[in-house]
């Protein structure tokens, strides 16, 4: 009569061998349906199972297996899932190596629902990156016809400009003047706007390639905060807003360039909801893995609708000021680091918390 | 006979399978089913009159989800790269991993795969990659495992390497 341990075994679908003073593995109790099927030969005698003949990859994990063995004590070794061709249909296994009442042992196990759920996870899990992949290439290849579309335009525009110049050169009537005139200045202020779309575009592809194409991700993230705020100190010291800066020595895995420049675009969508005479803080928190920025402003808290779709397409900086990165890129640039960007209100109730959290040099 | 293990390496959904399910029952499917572990299925190919038994490993795609894991590698006399001609993305990271490969078996043969060929309107992947990585010695081919294209002459080229003397 088998044992209570051996009728679970079997219930379970689980397959044991223990190892014997030969250094063969000998199933224990009867071996499961599954087993049988897979590999008839091992269970129709109680010989020496020469389980690495059976399979391939039981051959290659036995070698882990030895290691674990030799080591004893509560050590395990995991095969991870593999699949057997079975008869028919394929068989999803795992093994288990271990130590039981200092016994090498080696338990097999038919993979079941829990497996195929976990496959299931990863098949979605899969799929939606590799979906977001394909959607960020359009996205870019999109962008690169935009840029193409706005460069033709400007060369039309020039070649415009440049014809009404050689017609102004002629004799014209009064009336004939003035159009030209209005003409002329029509077609300035569309090139103007085409050169400012292509400032953009270049700088948002600066922001997310590089200058040099990709230069190191490893910043001194003082040295970003500092070169950051000499930039925008002017637009600041014009409305009257204090920056309250953190020393921090922080390196962070984010190419210099890019850190900057995404610092110089939060500070100033921090100026522009703050008020005047009001005071813009940094706040630098961190942790063994990453580094938090806080931007901490007193303008009117952002409603959630907004502050969760901040960093969006479409959202960009002042448009007053010279052409800055849209918050879209920043997000971009830190995400491709591998970091997080966000706008939350903060917790005081009192204006709003823009932040990012960097990787630190070396914990990717 | 001449017995060789040979891995397919790669990110998720690239085509490793397919790869090897074309190469090895001349089928293929449009849908993608993710590899969870392992599966290893066997391949005969002749070389210079030669048979080479291809003990084809296929892996589990590396990335966030599952780490490639290197004891897996163990005893294989070469490896195909494979990357996805549609998603650029995929060589950046079968370039990092082959460096962690290469790194575990030390120096073996292998193929990079650029496979999804049939889908040449979308391909991303240009010829100034490809030929950076040919100067610094890597052979590569253009793959389908859809229509077949390259597939038997890649592993073909990758066993005959396996089994040239060094």
């Amino acid at each position: 009569m088998e044992s209570p341990a051996s009728a679970l075994l079997e219930a379970l679908g689980y397959a044991l061998f223990l190892r014997d003073e030969t250094g063969a593995l000998r199933l224990q109790g009867a071996p499961p349906d599954w087993l049988g099927k897979l590999w008839p030969s091992l269970t129709k005698s109680r010989d020496a199972l020469p389980l690495e003949q059976a399979s391939p990859f039981l051959e290659n994990f036995l070698f882990d297996a030895a290691e674990c063995w030799s080591a004893g004590g509560e050590k395990r070794a995991r095969s991870g899932p593999w699949v057997e061709p079975g008869d028919g249909a394929e068989v999803s296994l795992e093994a288990t190596a271990l130590t039981l009442n200092q016994q090498p042992a080696l338990l097999l196990e038919k993979l079941g629902a829990v497996f195929e759920e976990k496959k299931s996870m990863l098949q979605k899990a899969r799929e939606t990156v590799i979906a977001y992949q394909r959607l960020n290439s359009e996205t870019q290849k999109k962008e690169i016809l935009l840029n193409c579309i706005a460069e033709e335009m400007n060369t039309a525009l020039a070649n415009a400009i440049t014809s009404l110049r050689l017609i102004e050169l002629q004799k014209h009537s009064p009336r004939t003047q003035q159009l030209l005139a209005l003409a002329m200045r029509a077609t300035e202020e569309q090139q103007a706007l085409i050169r400012k779309v292509l400032h953009v575009f270049a700088a948002e592809l600066e922001v997310l390639y590089g200058r040099d194409g990709g230069a190191a991700a490893d910043a001194s993230l003082g040295e970003a905060i500092q070169a950051a705020a000499d930039v925008v100190a002017e637009s600041f010291a014009e409305k009257r807003v204090e920056l309250r800066l953190t020393k921090n020595e922080s390196r962070v895995a984010m190419n210099v360039d890019q850190l900057t420049r995404v610092i110089v675009s939060l500070l100033e969508n921090a100026l522009r909801h703050s008020p005047n005479d009001s005071e813009v803080s940094l706040e630098i928190e961190e942790t063994s893995e990453a580094t938090t920025v806080r931007l901490l402003d007193l303008g009117a808290v952002l409603p959630n609708e907004i502050a969760d779709n901040f960093f969006a397409r479409g959202v960009a900086a002042d448009e007053d000021a010279p052409p800055q990165l849209s918050l879209q890129f920043c997000r971009m640039a830190v995400e491709n680091c591998h970091g997080e960007i966000g706008c939350t209100p903060r917790a005081n109730g009192r204006g709003n918390c823009f932040w990012i959290r960097l990787p630190k040099v070396g914990a990717q | 006979m001449i017995q060789k293990k040979v891995c397919m390496i790669g990110a998720s959904g690239v085509g490793k399978t397919s790869l090897v399910a074309k190469l090895v029952h001349s089928i293929f499917s449009e849908k993608y089913l993710t590899t969870v572990g392992v599966k290893i299925d066997k391949k005969t190919v002749a070389i210079d009159g030669a048979e080479v038994v291809l003990m084809i490993w296929d892996l589990a795609g590396d990335d966030d989800y599952q780490r490639l894991q290197t004891s897996y590698l163990r005893g294989t006399s070469g490896y195909l790269l494979v990357a996805d001609g549609t998603r650029a993305i995929t060589l950046d990271q079968v370039l990092e991993i082959q460096t962690r490969v290469a790194a575990a078996v030390g120096d073996v043969p292998f193929l990079l795969a650029l496979n999804k060929a049939d889908l040449a309107n979308e391909w991303e992947i240009d010829d100034a990659r490809l030929t950076s990585l040919n100067e610094r010695g890597w052979k590569s081919f253009r793959t389908s495992a859809k229509e077949g294209a390259g597939v038997e002459e890649a592993f073909s080229e990758l066993a005959r390497r396996m089994i040239q003397p060094k």
